[in-house]
């Protein structure tokens, strides 16, 4: 039967046993099947010296733990013979009679009230068990032995163990070897040394196939390099050092409760103390008595000052400061209720804040090259006018001519001289009137230049000559007086003759009237004629400061009129102000209009030209400081998107001015082109700039008392 | 082979080496020499890397005769600013801002001095030349173009036909190849088709009621002749017009373009157009180009005959002004002659388009007008009131391989 044990119980079992033993020991009650096979063992050591551990020792299997358990039977032994052969009472024979059921589970037998049959077939009793709850505690109490007893399960009855085994167990629990004898801790002793030795361990001979070369060797490795020759071999690939690191937190989410640390919006900063904080703050800072009364009387939320600014003599005068706690209190809320917000930080690019303009030569075609220059003025040119055919340029000049010339080669064709500085020059507009007004000292010639279409020029003096007096005399600001026959072989027909200098002369579109300036600073500044009937009239009653230049609006009847800083707006047929134009320039020197006449430009003596969209603003749509000095004139062309300005720096610049028909977008205005050519003489450059009517030229003539076509 | 720095000069002197040893008898003769109908201008390796020809390929160069610089020859001094010229066999016609047309001997004696305009004359032309009498025009400022016979024998002269209708300058007139009709182009935006032919009796005019005072002024001038078709359409004022056969005329204008028109139905036929006001066209009939000169600093080469708009085939850029007169070789496919605002005067060959052959700078004021005569006379005319005459060899182009 202890034979057939260790086949059933395998070795792990075996180690389970000894924890069996020791739950066994502690239930006190219900020990386990082992530790009653133990303790079965044990009583059988107690029976007769030949314990039951021998079949341990094939249980086990390793030599060292059957030498244990051979020690350990030689432990009980121990006592009454020494050192006697250990295997003498290695016999199956000896078994546990009262068991005789074999190696089963006893739970078979739990409701029986025996176990096993003996030889004669009468069943083998288990010791009765009729023990209460009462009488187990009352034996707990009484037997001083309860502790050593255990319940044999093989055959029920109790045993109560020796103090050997008592021993043992305690040994055993403590985890030291069962044997006492035994030292776990004997000195090693190295049979084969670690150490290499120059001796072989044995003295055979080599055999002689360790001299001949392997055939299977040779054979295996022909065919390693055949394949490596054939390429199925590869190399190894070469180990990739690179750690292969990834980003954790790449795909987190900014939301998330991490990532709410990233949007740490940091505590807004005390403010610093200021002056009145002080100690001993200036005496500006320091309440009156009637500020004090106030900072009392008013909510302490709405005090400027959450404290009375106090002096003291010096610091160590200065008493702790009752309000700390308050304070800081005051703080904590304030950082913990006030809502915060991310202020968002845009990063712009400065770039992106510039306008996008479009670049000067998508703007083509505009004037860049000096073509002509018209010489023959021995003054400064202040004046320039162009026949509304393009075909003839008219100047004037301080030296006192007015001269006539043929665009396209810049030949003089006529030169009139009118003996005084013109200051100003104009020709007629309407294509069918050839009529130029030159403004000299105090009056205003009209001049037939007979250029051009005879039919147009003789149909103009017919024109003139066609006038027939009122019956009545009119009283006229002006007098409009017959040029005389030497006058009118030159070319000039009338003039009118005003009461002080002109300044400037400017026509209406239609041909008829025209405007002149004269430097007054009376209400009669700025007078109206009208060519066919001879008339004149004086459309303001008062003055309203000096009047620098006149324009008439190309298509409807509006009358502007510049000061030295506004730009008056007149309708002439409702006889009113309509707008005051605020030019922000110190001093207007000239003024355009835009064909379309919405638009208009003005130049000024400080450097600027302002652009006013009438239809936007009385304020300048935009302000171009180009120049650097006064600008003395300005123009539009009549076709073209095109504007230019003369300075006294001796350059005139073009502009690309576009005007929309859509009423939003606004006029797209990028400088083009610097020309030069004049040079600055007096510390005059150019005086007047001028638009070819239908070329993208532009005319400018200077102090240097030349006229320059740029195209 | 030869070696890639060599420039025309050695070129030349190894075809001329190579010449003289097949003929004793060889003088040394300049040459130029062209690849791929471009002038060799450089060094063989920069304009061959100009060019992007390899040089591993055989480059064919052709070469041919060095055209010799033109010789002075004359300078006629004028009154005033000359505004057109017009060269024969034996005569030089030139219109003066001085309201006068002159005949010129080609030795730059004055034969004849026209007057009877009343305003710059603006261009000059002559239609006819007999032994005994020519025939020639005028067209002035004053909107009149007047036809004159010139009696040689007598150096009289009389203005046949005063030409009006023009309401404007007539800056240019052209006569065509039959001699009897020319064109005329204004100031006033038309082109008007007049006959060139003398006749006797006087075109009807219909004047309204100031007839009697212009009458009175033409009396003198002859008889008052209207125009046989007026072609309109151009929207500036007509700079220059010509015949380039005889159905068709080409005209430019300050509108940017050049107009094709049939002469005999006075349809508008095609338009190129460019982006600048164009002073002077011409044309040749050897190449089958219009050349043009605008107000700008280039020359540019069109095709009258290609449909597709307008298509600049080349331009020539050196004048530093702009370019006032262009005027095409009658005799040389190849060369043309521009005069500009700069005062210079360029003779031009096609298939050098870099830099002109060669550059007349004699002019000190603007050059306002050129003409190249079948002769080889050069002849420019300007501001400064000065005629320069240039001899020009008409060279036979031998081209070799």
């Amino acid at each position: 039967m202890e034979q057939a044990r260790p086949g059933g119980e395998s070795a792990e079992e075996l180690t389970d046993s000894g924890e069996s033993v020791y739950s066994g020991l502690e239930d006190s009650g219900s020990g386990s099947s082992s530790a009653g096979e133990d303790s079965d063992s044990d009583s059988d050591a107690e029976d007769g010296p030949g314990g039951s551990s021998p079949p341990r020792t094939h249980a086990k299997g390793a030599p060292r733990k059957s030498k244990t358990l051979e020690d350990d039977s030689s432990l009980k032994d121990d006592e009454d013979l020494l050192a006697q052969n250990e295997y003498e009472e290695d016999s199956s024979d000896e078994e546990d009679i009262r068991n005789t059921v074999g190696n089963i589970p006893m739970e078979w037998y739990q409701d029986f009230p025996h176990i096993g049959y003996n030889l004669d077939g009468k069943k083998i009793y288990k010791p009765i068990r009729n023990k209460d709850e009462l009488d187990m505690f009352l034996e707990k109490m009484e037997n001083p032995e309860y502790w050593r007893t255990v319940q044999d399960k093989m055959t029920g009855a109790d045993i109560k163990l020796t103090d050997e085994q008592v021993e043992l167990v305690h040994r055993l629990q403590r985890g030291q070897f069962g044997d006492v004898h035994f030292n776990p801790y004997e000195p090693a002793v190295d049979f084969f040394t670690h150490e290499v030795m120059i001796h072989p361990v044995t003295n055979r001979p080599a055999d002689k196939r360790s001299f001949i070369p392997s055939l299977i060797e040779k054979e295996k490795v022909s065919k390693l390099v055949h394949a490596i020759k054939m390429g199925w071999i590869k190399p190894r690939k070469p180990k990739d050092d690179t750690p292969t690191y990834y980003d954790l937190w790449a795909h987190e989410d900014p939301n998330s409760i991490l990532g709410r640390h990233k949007m740490h919006v940091p505590a807004p900063k005390m403010k610093l103390p200021g002056h009145e904080e002080s100690y001993n703050p200036p005496p500006e800072y320091l309440l009156s008595e009637e500020e004090k009364l106030a900072w009392e009387q008013q909510e302490p939320a709405e005090r400027k000052l959450n404290f009375v600014p106090q002096q003291y003599r010096c610091l160590r005068a200065v008493p702790a400061y009752p309000r700390f706690i308050h304070e800081r209190f005051e703080r904590c809320l304030d950082l913990y209720l006030c809502p915060r917000q991310r202020k968002m930080r845009v990063n712009v690019d400065p770039e992106d804040l510039i306008p996008k303009l479009p670049k000067p030569q998508d703007l083509q075609p505009f004037p860049t090259t000096q073509a002509l220059i018209y010489r023959g003025h021995s003054s400064l040119v202040r004046c320039l006018s162009v026949s509304p055919s393009g075909q003839w340029l008219v100047s004037g000049s301080d030296d006192g001519t007015v001269r006539f010339w043929e665009v396209c080669t810049a030949r003089c064709m006529k030169t009139l001289p009118v003996g005084g500085v013109v200051k100003s020059i104009a020709w007629n507009p309407n294509p069918t009137v050839c009529l130029v007004a030159v403004g000299v000292e105090q009056s205003v010639l009209l001049v037939n230049p007979c250029l051009g279409d005879k039919l147009l020029y003789g149909a103009t003096d017919q024109l003139l000559e066609s006038y027939v007096a009122p019956e009545e005399e009119r009283v006229q600001p002006v007098q409009w007086v017959t040029a005389t026959a030497e006058q009118h072989g030159k070319g000039v027909r009338l003039l009118v003759q005003h009461s002080k200098a002109v300044k400037q002369v400017t026509w209406h579109g239609k041909g008829d009237y025209f405007a002149s300036v004269v430097s007054d600073n009376s209400n009669m500044q700025v007078l109206i004629h009208q060519t066919s009937k001879r008339w004149s009239q004086n459309p303001f009653r008062k003055s309203k400061g000096l009047v620098q230049c006149v324009l008439f609006h190309p298509i409807r009847p509006y009358f502007f009129v510049a000061t030295q800083r506004y730009v008056r707006v007149y309708n002439l047929l409702k006889q009113e102000l309509t707008k005051k134009l605020m030019t922000n320039c110190k001093w207007v020197s000239s003024m355009a209009i835009h064909p379309g006449g919405d638009n208009i430009i003005c130049g000024s003596y400080d450097s600027k030209l302002a652009w006013f969209d009438l239809d936007l603003s009385t304020r300048p749509y935009q302000l171009l400081r180009h120049h650097k000095k006064a600008l003395r004139s300005v123009a539009f062309h009549k076709r073209y998107p095109l504007f230019a300005s003369a300075s006294d720096d001796g350059t005139v610049i073009v502009c690309h001015g576009m005007v929309y028909n859509d009423l939003l977008q606004n006029p797209l205005l990028v400088p083009v082109k610097v020309l030069k050519g004049h040079t600055p003489t007096l510390d005059l450059g150019v005086l007047a700039v001028l638009f070819h009517p239908t070329q993208p030229w532009v005319f400018s003539s200077g102090a240097d008392g030349t006229v320059r076509l740029y195209t | 082979s030869v070696p890639a720095a060599s420039e025309t000069t050695d070129l030349s002197q190894l075809i001329n080496k190579l010449l003289a040893a097949g003929n004793a008898d060889h003088k040394y003769v300049e040459f130029d020499f062209l690849i791929n109908g471009q002038f060799l201008r450089v060094p063989l390796v920069t304009h061959m890397e100009m060019e992007n020809i390899s040089t591993e390929e055989v480059v064919e160069i052709e070469y041919v005769e060095k055209y010799m610089a033109p010789q002075p020859e004359e300078c006629i001094f004028h009154d005033d600013w000359i505004s057109s010229v017009q060269g024969t066999e034996e005569w030089i016609l030139t219109g003066c801002y001085d309201q006068t047309a002159r005949i010129w001997s080609l030795e730059g004696r004055s034969i004849m001095t026209i007057a009877g305009h009343t305003e710059v004359v603006k261009d000059v032309a002559w239609v006819k030349k007999d032994s005994l009498s020519c025939l020639l025009l005028s067209a002035s400022m004053d909107q009149t173009v007047l036809l004159w016979e010139w009696n040689v024998e007598k150096n009289k002269v009389k203005a046949l036909h005063c030409c009006r209708g023009h309401a404007g300058s007539v800056d240019s007139i052209a006569v065509d190849c039959t001699r009897t009709k020319f064109c005329s182009g204004s100031w006033d935006k038309m082109l008007k088709i007049w006959s060139a032919v003398p006749t006797d009796e006087e075109d009807e005019v219909e004047e309204g009621a100031n007839r009697p005072r212009k009458k009175q002024k033409t009396e003198q001038l002859g008889l008052t002749r209207t125009p046989l078709a007026t072609l309109s359409g151009h929207t500036e004022a007509v700079s220059s017009v010509l015949w380039s056969d005889a159905e068709e005329i080409c005209s430019a204008s300050w509108d940017h373009t050049i107009k094709l028109w049939d002469a005999e139905t006075g349809d508008l036929k095609s338009t190129l157009t460019g982006n600048k006001v164009f002073n002077s066209i011409s044309y040749s009939p050897l190449c089958r180009r219009l050349v043009s000169g605008s107000t700008d600093r280039h020359i540019r080469l069109w095709d009258p005959r290609s449909k597709d708009g307008s298509l600049v085939l080349l331009s020539l850029t050196s004048h530093t002004g702009w370019v006032t007169s262009v005027k095409w070789s009658p005799t040389h496919e190849y060369q043309l002659l521009s005069g500009s605002l700069d005062n210079i005067v360029k003779l031009w060959d096609t298939r050098s388009c870099k830099a002109p052959l060669y550059d007349l700078a004699a002019h000190e004021d603007k050059v306002l007008c050129v003409d190249w005569t079948d002769t080889g006379l050069l002849l420019s005319g300007g501001a400064d009131n000065k005629l320069y005459c240039y001899r020009y060899p008409a060279t036979a182009s031998d081209v070799g391989a």
